[in-house]
């Protein structure tokens, strides 16, 4: 499917809030978010044939947003690391899951980018190895090989802490 | 603390997509059955679902337009010229507040990009939902600039710029703000108002402020509205 702008306006109006929930979360930073949102749309309008092979728009929302979120992220501590400081720590919401996604966010910056969007999808979405794959256009063996490095990850950053 | 990650912070059996994709009537009706059937008997998901919802009715902020591409320019510029005035005064003609304007003052003008052809705004303009808009600003001086509007609906947002505080221009004439919006659905008159500072404000308050009528300007800034209205 392609959307002529008036059709990405609507689209926005109608899905946006998906992406800003989803970079909320992934970002913890109400600005980064914000800009989360305008650039996934903004990129859709440079290229509205994005969507033409999308077999579901919010599957496609999904994407872009992680992709976007996980990049920013990456940067952000690359930029961290280049000026020689600690990276910002983005602030957690309150309880257990907030704790749960200070340290996912943590993780996130130091996967390789397809196991860090297996992550994503699966700890923060809650969704299954078929519903990945689907999105990642792998198969589901491959997620259960991605989602068991993002572990071994997790275990060797519990052991040096 | 890093454990706590073996499990999910999604807590509900049905995933975020799935119940993002229900929400937005994107599922079968096969799907959207049965996931309504588990939903009588699920708790947890219908707790996620009800904040999925909830997240669903929050207002967003205009959407912005991509920055305008070279060759985006170039049919700007062509817009202009075509008009037969020089850009910068017939810009600063354009968006004074009664009409007049005086030398060195501050001044914001619009174009308007509509099904891929632009044209310059006059005051009162007639766009179309769906639009692009994107504003210019001559400066008389180094300074700050932000644009502000108020739609039909009596809520005001920030055009220009993203961040939260106005952003600095260098002196010139029809000087394109990088980021314009996409207008959207909300028909009537929307009122817009161009701030230049001589420092970076903190625009937020004034965003509020100017759904309440104002907004009262720091002393030290000037301030152009206009307004046009969207069909």
């Amino acid at each position: 499917m392609t959307l002529d702008a008036a059709a990405i306006e609507r689209l926005y109006r109608s899905h946006g809030h998906i992406v800003l929930r989803r970079a909320r979360a992934l970002l913890g930073s109400e600005p980064d978010a914000q800009e989360a949102l305008q650039e996934v749309f903004a990129a859709l309008l440079r290229a509205p044939h994005s969507l033409r092979s999308a077999a579901s728009v919010v599957g496609w929302l999904y994407q872009s947003t992680t992709h976007f979120c996980l990049n920013l992220i990456r940067n952000q501590r690359t930029g961290a690391r280049l000026l020689q400081v600690a990276p910002t720590p983005a602030p957690a919401a309150a309880g257990c899951r907030g704790e749960a996604l200070a340290e996912l966010r943590s993780l996130l910056s130091r996967l390789p980018a397809e196991a860090a969007t297996a992550a994503v999808y699966h700890h923060l979405d809650g969704m299954t190895h078929e519903e990945i794959a689907g999105l990642l256009g792998c198969s589901r063996r491959k997620v259960g090989y991605l989602l068991e490095r993002v572990q071994q990850s997790l275990a060797r950053l519990e052991q040096s802490a | 603390m890093i454990p706590s990650l073996a499990g999910r912070t999604w807590n509900a059996c049905f995933s975020a997509l799935q119940l993002d994709r229900f929400v937005t009537a994107e599922m079968t009706e096969g799907e959207a059955e049965r996931l309504r059937v588990h939903l009588t008997g699920c708790a947890r998901c219908r707790t996620a679902l009800d904040e999925l919802r909830a997240g669903s009715e929050e207002r967003l902020p205009p959407l912005r337009v991509v920055p305008l591409s070279p060759r985006s320019r170039v049919r700007i510029r062509a817009a202009a010229a075509a008009v037969g005035i020089a850009a910068a005064a017939s810009l600063l003609v354009m968006v004074r507040p009664f009409g007049v304007r005086t030398k060195g003052s501050f001044a914001l003008a619009m174009y308007v990009d509509h099904a891929g052809e632009v044209r310059r705004a006059a005051p009162g303009e007639v766009v179309a939902l769906g639009d692009a808009v994107r504003f210019a600003v001559s400066a008389p001086a180094d300074g700050y600039v932000a644009v502000l509007s108020l739609d039909p609906k009596g809520r005001a947002f920030v055009y220009f710029p993203a961040g939260g505080r106005a952003e600095r221009v260098q002196a010139g004439s029809d000087l394109p703000l990088p980021l314009g919006t996409r207008l959207d659905e909300t028909v009537g008159e929307e009122r817009i108002v161009g701030l230049f500072c001589p420092s970076a404000v903190e625009l937020e308050p004034l965003r509020l402020q100017l759904e309440q009528g104002g907004p009262a300007v720091p002393g030290d800034c000037q301030v152009t509205r206009w307004s046009f209205v969207k069909r």
